[in-house]
């Protein structure tokens, strides 16, 4: 009797959490960040808790946003993901783009497109239907998270203060994300945990499609 | 009246500036197109004049289907920029942008224009202009979009004659009075922007009159961190006037300045756009660098252990706890295999009452609600319920009937078998009552739980379920207790109607926390229907005739409708409250702490027991009062005895679920001193 209880008790429970809706979820400075998981350009799992004990930076791309071009086209992108990846924190392009829109990738393509591009990224997430973009509420490309090793969000927001397309803006552009690294590794409050980002927006698919 | 004459001056500032600089015969310096769209730049009076006033004029047309944006872009995209190289005693003001539009992708949101659009831009010239002419650079960069984004980008150099006197003109340029009409109107409301957690609140003093036919309001806000672009925006008519409701993200950007577009809409009317510079008001930021942030996954569940133990000595579940004490009495008389069976029913009965709370509590959550541990006491109709519940057990341990649900033992069973059945559901009902007394130690425990994934959550509460359970748990396993218990005899029937007392006891504490919420009337009626539906249950054991046991039933059944429908249908009453405390809203908190004041926060509910107890024993102290007033401290009282989803965001904030909490805000500080969960005299009196 009381064993047929538990079970129906611990059914019910777990059919009733299937139908939590994601969206509830969106990071916030201080707390922790919203658990996703995904597949990258290579064919495997990754997970949040893959990146448990080490830092992680997130980063929205789209290879054909002018924003995203500016970044890598200078080379200033690819200095960031080498300068914090050499500094231990594990970096992780998302592409949310959705079939057909702009900035969409397939595995082969994004593999290629990492080498072209000469990215320090450690892995390419590919997020065709906007689940993870959407779990954390990426609006532009670009756009950047930093989680600490215990998966607290620790910034986010734009990558500089120049929300411009020009190359020429770099010269003397305040890096938010390398401020906050700066400070996080120091052991230090980041001081502008959250800024507005900047650049095209995320080329999501309607939900469903 | 006095913010009419207060916000009417720069309206006419703005008027007189504008007429006097309407005199000279305006410019059309540049035309340029680019890829996706045309520009311009116009000069109003087409000569520079020493002393003077003048506007530049840059207009933007976007091939068809394509969008330029405003000054802040929405969620994503940009606003137009300049980088201008001036001559010498030339300065440039702040460039004025039409009333905005909303463009919706996908489910983000962007404010701009699908049309042609002329931004303004002041250009004063210094009363000691030499003269001559005057080299000007300008390099714009302005974003066109339609799903694709093009940024255009193009730099032109042009001089500028000067003229010693405006003269006037008859062609003024109908790009400066196209472009005046775009803007929106300077507003003579006074208005008012509170930056909540996950809502800013908007209000605009406005009249009745202006608001009837209203249909639809939106604001846009200038800087980031006020609204959630894509998401809808309520608006209220109160006797202030126009109330906003403006979603927000949690944890966005603290915004420093609340000026922004009101569109309203009117039936029949064209849209009116009106610029807004409300007084800003922002709750203290206690989101970010929160210390309850995260715990390290062993220390959550050796506080949910502790804590659940601790729940043994609480006051709300002594009364289920001596039932399960009584019926350990007997232990000596059932075999060694009952006993442990018994002690993990209970254990069960325990731990899936917990997870039946917690799991109704996350979906709850998911879907919205803003309610923390204990919500079930927040609503009447279980607190009627539970209390009834109390009654019968009590009625029935005094004998005047038997409810066949474990509490079996009357006459020659006294000494029987508890019953797995009843060792099961002695486990609900103390876990029913025990959640509103967490006990102290479980406060942050909880907090941490539930921002966790789902099967941390199931494995502490399990801890906490399993902790609550262990002492008679462990009392089922041990023949040596067992064989202590004395000889079951007439003396266990006094016992167990001794019992009913406590029992009681916890019915009269839920009729209070019920008449707290419902008012006089509803505990009235509650008290009618525990009455009718003992009697009812009487009856049903005093007959067996069909008849009988017919009005027996319609009797209970109508009375328990009553009930229901009395706490459906009651409406919600604030607790009275001494006169030297107000009530907590976010809106006063900040008004306290802009004044520098120092502000004392309690959070408490009628059915939490330990805020009971420490508002008894130390906050309502005489001592406590009298530093209070000493150090001129204004204490709020932030009630949640019902729903609140203010109250249950702040307690969010500081990494709880649930009451109490005690924060203490230094005079001119903004940042909480946050005191232990339970308090005494001098703890409080120590951080004053």
């Amino acid at each position: 009797m009381s064993k047929s209880i538990f079970l129906a008790g611990f059914v019910a429970l777990w059919a009733l959490w299937g139908v939590h809706p994601a969206v509830a979820f969106m990071p916030v400075i201080g707390e922790k960040a919203p658990e996703f998981m995904g597949v990258d350009s290579k064919g495997e799992r990754v997970s949040l808790a893959d990146f448990k004990g080490k830092p992680l930076i997130l980063e929205w791309t789209n290879h054909q946003c002018p924003y995203v071009k500016k970044h890598y086209e200078s080379g200033n992108m690819q200095r960031l993901q080498r300068q914090l990846t050499e500094a231990g924190a594990e970096w992780v392009s998302i592409i949310s783009s959705a079939p057909g829109k702009q900035g969409y990738v397939d595995a082969a393509t994004a593999e290629k497109l990492a080498v072209s591009r000469g990215a320090y990224a450690d892995r390419v997430l590919l997020d065709p239907e906007g689940t993870i973009g959407r779990l954390y509420g990426a609006k532009t490309t670009p756009q950047l998270f930093l989680i600490d090793e215990q998966s607290v969000v620790r910034y986010m927001g734009a990558i500089d203060d120049r929300p411009s397309s020009r190359r020429s803006t770099l010269v003397g552009a305040r890096n938010y994300l390398l401020e906050a690294w700066q400070a996080f590794s120091e052991g230090k409050k980041v001081v502008l945990a959250s800024t507005k980002p900047y650049g095209c927006t995320v080329k999501y698919g309607n939900i469903g499609e | 009246m006095k913010e009419y004459t207060k916000l009417f001056l720069p309206l006419l500032f703005v008027f007189l500036v504008v007429s006097a600089s309407q005199r000279a015969g305006a410019r059309e310096i540049i035309r340029h197109e680019a890829s996706h769209s045309a520009v311009s730049l116009s000069h109003e009076q087409g000569a520079l004049t020493a002393g003077e006033t003048g506007w530049f004029a840059f207009t933007i047309d976007p091939r068809d289907g394509w969008h330029t944006y405003w000054q802040n872009p929405g969620d994503s995209g940009a606003a137009p920029m300049f980088d201008w190289q001036l001559p010498d005693g030339v300065q440039l003001g702040t460039p004025l942008f039409p009333a905005p539009n909303r463009l919706p992708i996908a489910h983000l949101m962007n404010y701009g224009f699908k049309d042609r659009s002329t931004i303004l831009i002041p250009l004063t010239v210094s009363t000691n202009y030499k003269g001559g002419t005057a080299a000007f650079g300008l390099t714009a960069e302005w974003l066109v979009c339609d799903v694709e984004c093009v940024p255009q980008v193009a730099s032109w150099d042009f001089d500028m004659a000067t003229s010693a006197v405006a003269h006037d003109s008859a062609d003024i340029d109908p790009t400066f009075a196209d472009a005046r009409a775009a803007l929106p109107a300077l507003a003579y409301w006074g208005s008012e922007l509170a930056i909540g957690r996950t809502t800013s609140q908007l209000t605009v003093f406005m009249d009745e009159i202006e608001l009837e036919g209203l249909q639809k309001a939106y604001f846009f806000a200038v800087t980031d961190g006020i609204a959630s672009y894509a998401a809808e925006q309520r608006f209220e008519i109160t006797p202030e006037g126009l109330v906003l409701h403006i979603p927000r993200e949690r944890g966005a950007i603290t915004p420093v300045d609340g000026s922004g577009v009101l569109r309203l809409s009117y039936v029949g009317l064209p849209d009116q756009a009106v610029e807004l510079q409300p007084k800003l008001t922002v709750v203290p930021s206690v989101t970010s660098n929160n210390k309850i942030a995260y715990l390290p996954i062993w220390q959550a569940a050796l506080y949910a252990l502790l804590g659940g133990l601790i729940l043994n000595l609480m006051p709300c579940v002594f009364p289920i706890l001596s039932l399960k004490a009584f019926a350990f009495v007997s232990a000596n008389y059932k075999t060694e295999a009952n006993r442990r069976r018994e002690g993990w029913a209970y254990t069960g009965g325990i731990w899936i009452s917990f997870m039946v709370i917690v799991g109704a509590l996350m979906v709850l959550r998911a879907g919205g609600a803003a309610i923390g541990w204990g919500f079930q006491l927040q609503e009447p109709l279980f607190v009627g319920l539970l209390a009834i519940l109390m009654v019968l057990v009590a009625l029935s341990l005094i004998g005047v009937f038997t409810i066949q649900l474990g509490f079996e033992g009357s006459g020659q069973k006294l000494a029987g078998r508890e019953g797995v059945q009843g060792a099961f559901f002695k486990g609900v009902l103390a876990t029913l009552v025990a959640t509103p007394c967490t006990a102290p130690l479980m406060a942050p425990a909880i907090g941490f739980a539930l921002t966790q994934p789902f099967f941390i959550v199931v494995g502490i509460f399990s801890l906490l379920a399993f902790g609550l359970a262990l002492p008679f748990l462990l009392l089922s396993y041990s023949t040596r207790v067992a064989a202590m218990m004395p000889k079951p005899g007439a003396w266990m029937i006094k016992v167990k109607q001794g019992l009913a007392f406590p029992m009681l006891l916890t019915a009269v504490w839920l009729v209070y926390v019920y008449d707290l919420q419902t008012g006089a009337t509803g505990a009235l009626w509650l008290l009618v229907s525990a009455i009718f539906i003992s009697f009812s249950v009487w009856l049903w054991g005093q007959t067996k005739s069909h008849v009988g046991r017919t009005v027996a039933l319609l009797i209970g059944l109508m009375s328990l409708g009553w009930l229901v429908n009395v706490s459906l249908t009651a409406s919600t009453s604030a607790p009275e409250r001494g006169v030297y405390e107000e009530a907590y809203s976010d809106k006063k908190l900040s008004a306290l702490l802009d004044e520098n004041k120092p502000v004392f926060v309690y959070f408490t509910a009628e059915w939490c027991i330990t805020c009971k107890v420490n508002e008894q024993v130390a906050l309502f102290r005489d001592e406590t009062q009298a530093a209070l007033r000493e150090k001129s401290v204004v204490v709020l009282r932030g009630d949640w005895t019902n729903r609140n989803d203010e109250i249950a965001q702040v307690l969010a904030s500081y990494g709880r679920a649930g009451v109490p909490l005690y924060l203490y805000f230094p005079a001119g500080s903004r940042n909480a001193v946050v005191l232990p969960e339970v308090i005494t005299v001098s703890s409080i009196i120590d951080v004053l």
